[in-house]
């Protein structure tokens, strides 16, 4: 796989040495930037392909940075926040962010939440094409035409809405779905009870998948936030500590 | 009549600088208004506070209607004036108003003159003339009568309502009168001496003053018990002349001691009645003191009030709540339907308590400037403050004077309660600000010391790194930096818990609750343990059904770290550490328990205290803040719920908790 072009916006200059000397090392072309104007610059001029954004930054909220870049790429964006900072998260995956890091973050993690972006990009650049009836990820198989769901060879049994929701977070592989996008999209509303009622479908769902050891974790549930699904890749362990 | 903010005549309220208070006698008689209205003119004349007393002797229940609808109108016009009505009740009119005058600094006593000449039917000095010499030092104002007072004196024999007895009273008297001769004469058939005769008759006379109304008819009795025994009983019989010439002095003697002694019973049965609406009104106050003691709001004491006052008089009451932001609406309570409280409208009602309330002063029914109202609207002072305003309804349309002072001691008592709450909030308010204080010193000590220690080794080490890395073999390089790591991790957890304190420390808790899957949570702070657990095994225990429970989940998590974290740094390396979560009834219950050595009985209670770090940590002697515990606990405790330290089998401890478990309408 090549290695992408990474663009790095952090105004913090600590953490974008760290970010820079990370990346570096594991042989990722990048470009740092501190501010958000600089940002929409190099991501129109130079065409990233990843782009790890800082939220709290100096001259622009995130989240227009995130919605301006959206406007015409896809590229897969990770957000980097405080902890405390939830809602900003959502926002900014709401507003098209696909993963974000809590800042303090190990190198590890960030390491690994590139990879996760990587495949997603080798998702969107070969199955999008693609896209058949038929959606394979490590043990799991979804027959979209026929509406069935396998884990290896046998046949798991779902409901109306275990099945809508596999399929949402299919689609949307290795991109963190919040809570009020899933409600939206299987209710049409995002009360509450909508939340709630979520929360239990996705534990039984994944209860479902959890026999084979493979899919166990395909599911993340981040608290707070929403849900997850990752692609498996049997070369890379680390992804399951995920 | 403490507590009660006084009016000067102009309604404002302000102590008068003269510190003139005058006092108004009222009485139901036609020429007392214009006392009255002369007390009212002087004492806006003169800036001072008014006080309109009456006193209420036992001739109050027999009193006529229209004398006592009068009274009402003087009572109504005292008020209008900007005085404060007061009622005391007494046999003795002038040493009330001298006992009033005294206790209260009274310097003007106006009073009518019609008042004091009735009081001389009972052959007593004038009412002026007693009131003059019982308080010497103040002035005494006699509004002389208009002479319109013949006529009314003459129309209406005084005694006329009060002494005539009914014809009840009189079959009573005379059945009575007939037994005692009767007995007299088997007396006097057996052979006993006339003493024990005419014993019979006092007695006669005694029962004939307790069972009817006045003294008409012991007075009555008494001259025919005299009667009856000369004609019966005396020799001759059956005629009014007597032989015996003692006779003429045992009739006088007989006479006198039965008019005393019906007299001394009517008297004392009037003090009786007297007595016992005192204590009526004593208990009265006393149950509303109870109840209100009971009340945990304003709003409630309020309530409770306005409830009272209404069943009270069997009358419609309202009350309208007033705080910072001024008056809010009203309640209304209907006569006789306890629990049927409903809201009141915006209206004129509304404009009529809101005037009251900024004017600190009665308004609605009969008062500018909304007479029209049918409620009359009264302020409830706490303290300095207006603290709702308490509506009666029209109803009760006459002003009795008896019960407006109920009124008056049961707002009395409402005003008191609602500072007594007040000062009751202030004071722990206070308490624990201080605590919070103190609690907010000992973190920042805690904290500086505990900061500087592990950044100096980072600093430290990083410097050593960077200047002398040549001199450092890997290992030891590799030592330092994995220094510099552990200390940085810890300092990132100590800034977890001091957020979760910030969050909940300022004792107004703001939780973020949802409904969330145990399992999700617990997993999630897993995520979040420290490094040194490498070296324990640690387990997740969860039921076979996903289990919903309320929560703040983030605050949840961190409790589940800090619990993790400890067990991981009180127990030895290879240590098994287990993380469970089993449903009981309608609770999730959490608990986190391990295999180490526990914690001492000694210590059981210490470990949530801040600061508490115990002696000598098992694994490495990694600095603790001792905020863990605390701060699971508080935030437990937000949840309503409680951490439980208990004992594990066969060593370590168990730390656990219950969350409620919620059910959700799947939406399928």
């Amino acid at each position: 796989m090549n290695k992408p072009l990474i663009l790095v916006v952090e105004d913090d200059r600590p953490i974008r040495n760290l970010i820079s000397a990370t990346l570096k090392m594991h042989d990722y072309k990048f470009i740092a930037v501190g501010n958000g104007a600089e940002a929409v610059l190099e991501a129109s001029s130079h065409n990233p392909d990843i782009m790890l954004l800082d939220l709290g930054l100096p001259d622009m909220d995130g989240v227009d940075v995130i919605k301006r870049i959206r406007s015409w790429s896809d590229m897969p964006i990770i957000v980097i926040s405080a902890r405390s900072e939830d809602r900003d998260k959502i926002d900014a995956l709401d507003s098209g962010a696909d993963d974000y890091l809590t800042k303090p973050f190990s190198v590890e993690e960030l390491l690994a939440r590139i990879r996760v972006a990587q495949r997603r990009l080798s998702v969107v650049q070969t199955d999008r094409a693609a896209s058949g009836p038929l959606f394979v990820n490590g043990d799991l198989k979804i027959d979209l035409a026929a509406g069935l769901v396998f884990l290896g060879n046998e046949q798991i049994h779902l409901t109306p809405i275990e099945y809508k929701l596999i399929c949402l977070l299919a689609a949307n592989v290795g991109k963190v779905l919040t809570h009020t996008f899933i409600t939206q999209k299987i209710w049409g509303s995002s009360w509450e009870n909508d939340i709630a009622s979520l929360r239990v479908f996705m534990a039984t769902l994944r209860r479902k998948l959890e026999s084979d050891p493979d899919t166990k974790r395909c599911i993340q549930t981040h608290i707070g936030v929403g849900y997850r699904m990752i692609r498996i890749d049997p070369a890379d362990k680390e992804e399951k500590e995920q | 009549m403490e507590g009660v903010i006084k009016l000067n005549a102009n309604g404002k309220q302000k102590r008068n600088a003269a510190n003139e208070h005058i006092l108004v006698c009222l009485s139901s008689s036609p020429s007392n208004e214009r006392v009255v209205k002369t007390a009212v003119r002087m004492a806006s004349v003169f800036g001072s506070q008014l006080t309109a007393l009456y006193v209420r002797t036992p001739d109050y229940e027999t009193m006529d209607p229209e004398d006592r609808k009068r009274l009402e109108n003087h009572i109504r016009i005292a008020e209008a004036g900007g005085a404060e009505t007061v009622t005391t009740h007494g046999d003795d009119v002038s040493e009330q108003i001298a006992e009033y005058a005294r206790l209260s600094g009274v310097t003007k006593i106006i009073i009518g003159i019609n008042s004091s000449r009735r009081r001389r039917l009972f052959f007593k000095p004038t009412l002026t003339e007693r009131l003059f010499e019982l308080v010497p030092g103040i002035d005494v104002h006699v509004i002389p009568d208009t002479g319109a007072l013949g006529a009314y004196y003459g129309k209406k024999g005084r005694f006329k309502q009060s002494v005539l007895p009914s014809w009840k009273d009189i079959a009573v008297t005379a059945a009575l009168l007939a037994a005692a001769t009767g007995i007299g004469l088997l007396f006097q058939r057996l052979g006993f001496t006339d003493a024990n005769i005419i014993t019979v008759y006092l007695l006669c006379v005694l029962i004939i003053s307790i069972l009817t109304r006045g003294f008409a008819c012991g007075v009555m009795g008494s001259f025919a018990s005299v009667i009856l025994f000369n004609y019966f009983l005396t020799e001759p019989r059956l005629t009014l002349r007597a032989y015996g010439s003692g006779y003429p002095v045992t009739f006088a003697i007989m006479l006198a001691a039965s008019i005393i002694t019906s007299t001394l019973a009517a008297k004392l049965k009037a003090q009786a009645k007297l007595s016992a609406g005192d204590a009526f009104r004593t208990k009265l106050l006393f149950d509303t003191n109870r109840i209100l003691q009971g009340a945990k709001d304003e709003r409630e004491i309020l309530t409770i009030t306005a409830s009272r006052v209404s069943k009270l008089l069997n009358v419609d009451t309202s009350v309208h709540f007033a705080d910072e932001n001024g008056l809010s609406g009203g309640l209304l309570f209907f006569a006789g339907r306890e629990g049927s409280e409903q809201a009141l409208p915006e209206g004129p009602d509304f404009e009529a308590a809101q005037w009251a309330y900024l004017n600190k002063k009665q308004s609605g029914m009969g008062v500018k400037p909304h007479k029209a109202i049918k409620f009359v609207y009264t302020p409830i002072r706490a303290g300095e403050s207006i603290c709702g305003v308490l509506g009666i309804g029209a109803a009760h349309r006459r002003t009795d004077a008896y019960e407006k002072g109920i009124v008056q001691s049961i707002l009395g008592e409402c005003g008191l309660a609602i500072e007594n709450l007040r000062n009751a909030k202030g004071r722990e308010a206070a308490a624990v600000l201080a605590k919070n204080e103190q609690l907010r010193a000992n973190l920042l000590r805690t904290i500086s010391h505990d900061l500087r220690t592990p950044l100096t080794s980072i600093s430290g080490n990083a410097d050593t790194l960077l200047k002398n890395r040549a001199m450092f073999d890997d290992e030891t390089a590799d030592r330092l930096l994995s220094d510099i790591r552990d200390d940085a991790e810890w300092l990132t957890g100590l800034v977890e818990n001091l957020l979760s304190i910030s969050k909940i420390g300022d004792g107004s808790i703001r939780l973020d609750v949802s409904d969330q899957i145990v399992e999700d949570v617990l997993e999630e702070a897993l995520r979040h343990i420290d490094r040194g657990s490498a070296s324990r095994t640690i387990a997740l225990e969860t039921g076979n059904e996903p289990m919903l429970a309320r929560m703040d989940a983030r605050l949840i998590v961190q409790v589940i770290v800090n619990l993790v974290n400890n067990a991981v740094k009180h127990t030895p390396e290879g240590s098994a550490i287990t993380v469970k979560a089993v449903p009981d009834e309608a609770f999730a219950v959490i608990s986190v328990s391990d295999n180490g050595p526990g914690i001492p009985d000694e210590w059981k209670e210490k470990v949530f205290e801040m600061f508490f770090t115990g002696d000598n940590d098992v694994g490495d002697s990694r600095r603790s803040m001792g905020l863990g515990l605390p701060l699971c606990r508080s935030i437990l405790e937000a949840h309503g719920s409680e951490l439980i330290l208990g004992d594990n089998r066969p060593s370590g401890c168990i730390f656990s908790f219950k969350l409620p478990l919620s059910e959700v309408d799947l939406n399928e």
